[in-house]
C-alpha cells in the first residue's frame, strides 16, 4: 500500500497541473475569438480580388507576367505552416506527417522547405531537408506585414526560377472541434475557365496592368489567409487539447483522493489493532 | 443630387462609409472622381489620398493603393491599407521618411524602389494628415 504521505503530495501535484491546463484553456479560447474575427475580416477582402481575377485571368496573356508562367515540374517549394508552441494535440504532427509523405513522394533532393514556425522547423532541420527560409517568433503579434514579408519571400524564390511550382501546407480551421491539414497550390496561379469579364465594363488603365497589380497583391492575402486559418487552428486545438487536460486531471484527482481515504482507514484499523492487542497482552 | 454606398475593404477590416455623394481616389493614372450612377469599372489606385464627400462634408484617407470596383449598387475600394487624416500618426510618418531617405542615400546595397516606396507613402500619410 503506498504511503499517506505520497499520495497527498501527487493529488497536490495533479491539482496544480489542473490550474495550469485551466488557464491555458480560456487563454486560447480568448486567441482564437480574435482569430477568428481576424479571419471574418479578412475575407471580403481576398473573396473580391479572387473574383477579379477569375474575371481578368483568362483575358490575359500569360505571359505578361512570371508570376503566371506555367513551367515543367521539376523543382517544387513546399511551405508548411506550424506553430511555435506545442501541447495542441495533433495540430503540428498532422501537418508535418503530411508534409513529410509528400515531399519523400517527391524526392527530397528535389524540394525546398519553406518553415514557418518554430516546429516546422526543428523537424526539418533535424532531418536534413533543404531548408530556404525559416519564420518563427511572429505568432504573437501577428499581422498583414508578416503575411507579405513570408509572401515575398517565397514569390521570388519562384521567379529566380529555383522552383517551378510552390505549395502550402496547413491547418484549416472548420470549427472549433476540427481542423483540417490542406494541401494547396499557391503558384502558378491556376483558375477554372470561367464565363470571362463581366461584359461592358471599364478597366482602367487597362486589363493587363490591373492584372499586373493585381496579382501580387493576390499572393499576399492568400498567405495571410494561411496564416490566420493556421492560427486559428492552433488555438482551437490548443483549447481542446487542455480541455481534455483538464478533465483528466479530474479524474485522477478523484481517483487519488479515494485511494488516500482508504490508505488512511487501513492505517486507523492497524493502529487500533495494535492498541487493542496491546491492551489485551497486559491483561 | 444623388447618393451611393461606398465601402472601404482592408485585409484587416471593413469600413462601412455607408451613403456618400462623391469619392475622389488616386487611380494610378491620376485622380478621378466617382458620384452616383458611375458605369460599372475596375481601377487601378496608386499610393494617394482619398476624399469622400458625405451629407456636405469631406473626409479624407491616405491609402497606398488599390483596386476601385464600381458597380451599379455600391463602390468597393479594395486596398491594402487605409488611415482617415485624423488617425495618422505623424511622427511616425516623420520617422519613415528620415528613413526612407537614410537608405537611399547609404552606400550599402540597399533595395532603392522599395525605399522610394516607402518614402513615397510616408510623404503622402503627412500631406493627408495636414488636411
Amino acid at each position: 500500500m503506498a504511503n499517506l504521505k505520497d499520495i497527498r503530495d501527487r493529488i497536490k501535484s495533479v491539482t496544480s497541473i489542473q490550474k495550469v491546463t485551466k488557464a491555458m484553456k480560456m487563454v486560447a479560447a480568448a486567441k482564437m475569438r480574435r482569430a477568428q474575427e481576424n479571419m471574418e475580416q479578412a475575407r471580403p477582402y481576398s473573396s473580391r480580388l479572387s473574383e477579379i481575377i477569375q474575371n481578368l485571368l483568362p483575358e490575359v496573356d500569360r505571359d505578361l507576367l512570371p508570376l503566371l508562367e506555367v513551367r515543367d515540374v521539376n523543382r517544387v517549394a513546399f511551405v508548411v505552416v506550424t506553430s511555435d508552441k506545442g501541447l495542441a494535440g495533433s495540430f503540428n504532427s498532422s501537418v508535418l506527417r503530411k508534409a513529410h509523405l509528400e515531399i519523400d513522394e517527391i524526392g527530397k533532393e528535389n524540394v525546398d522547405v519553406f518553415c514557418i514556425g518554430k516546429k516546422a522547423r526543428d523537424y526539418f532541420k533535424t532531418r536534413g531537408y533543404n531548408i530556404v527560409e525559416t519564420h518563427v517568433d511572429f505568432w504573437s503579434d501577428l499581422n498583414f506585414n508578416h503575411a507579405i514579408k513570408i509572401g515575398n519571400g517565397i514569390v521570388s524564390h519562384f521567379l529566380n526560377g529555383h522552383v517551378d511550382e510552390i505549395r502550402v501546407v496547413y491547418n484549416e480551421f472548420v470549427n472549433v472541434a476540427t481542423q483540417m491539414v490542406l494541401t494547396e497550390k499557391l503558384l502558378p496561379l491556376e483558375y477554372e475557365e470561367g464565363e470571362g469579364a463581366v461584359a461592358d465594363r471599364l478597366y482602367e488603365p487597362s486589363k493587363d496592368e490591373i492584372v499586373k497589380s493585381l496579382v501580387p497583391r493576390h499572393l499576399n492575402v492568400q498567405m495571410w489567409k494561411y496564416l490566420l486559418e493556421s492560427f486559428a487552428s492552433e488555438q482551437a486545438a490548443r483549447m481542446v487539447a487542455m480541455e481534455n487536460a483538464t478533465s483528466n486531471s479530474e479524474d485522477m484527482i478523484k481517483d487519488l483522493t479515494l485511494e488516500f481515504n482508504k490508505a488512511r482507514q487501513a492505517a486507523i484499523t492497524t493502529e487500533m489493532l495494535e492498541i487493542v492487542s496491546g491492551a489485551e497482552a497486559l491483561n | 443630387m444623388g447618393t451611393f454606398n461606398l465601402e472601404i475593404v482592408t485585409p484587416t477590416r471593413i469600413l462601412e462609409a455607408g451613403d456618400v455623394s462623391y469619392v475622389r481616389c488616386p487611380g494610378t493614372d491620376g485622380s478621378f472622381g466617382v458620384m452616383a450612377s458611375h458605369r460599372d469599372a475596375v481601377i487601378s489606385l496608386g499610393v494617394g489620398e482619398i476624399k469622400v464627400t458625405q451629407g456636405g462634408k469631406d473626409i479624407f484617407f491616405a491609402t497606398s493603393g488599390g483596386f476601385a470596383e464600381i458597380t451599379s449598387e455600391k463602390v468597393q475600394l479594395l486596398v491594402e491599407t487605409v488611415e482617415s487624416a485624423k488617425d495618422i500618426d505623424t511622427s511616425r510618418a516623420e520617422a519613415s521618411i528620415s528613413r526612407a531617405k537614410g537608405r537611399m542615400t547609404s552606400k550599402e546595397d540597399v533595395d532603392d524602389t522599395r525605399a522610394e516606396a516607402a518614402l513615397q507613402r510616408a510623404v503622402n500619410r503627412l500631406k493627408v494628415s495636414k488636411r
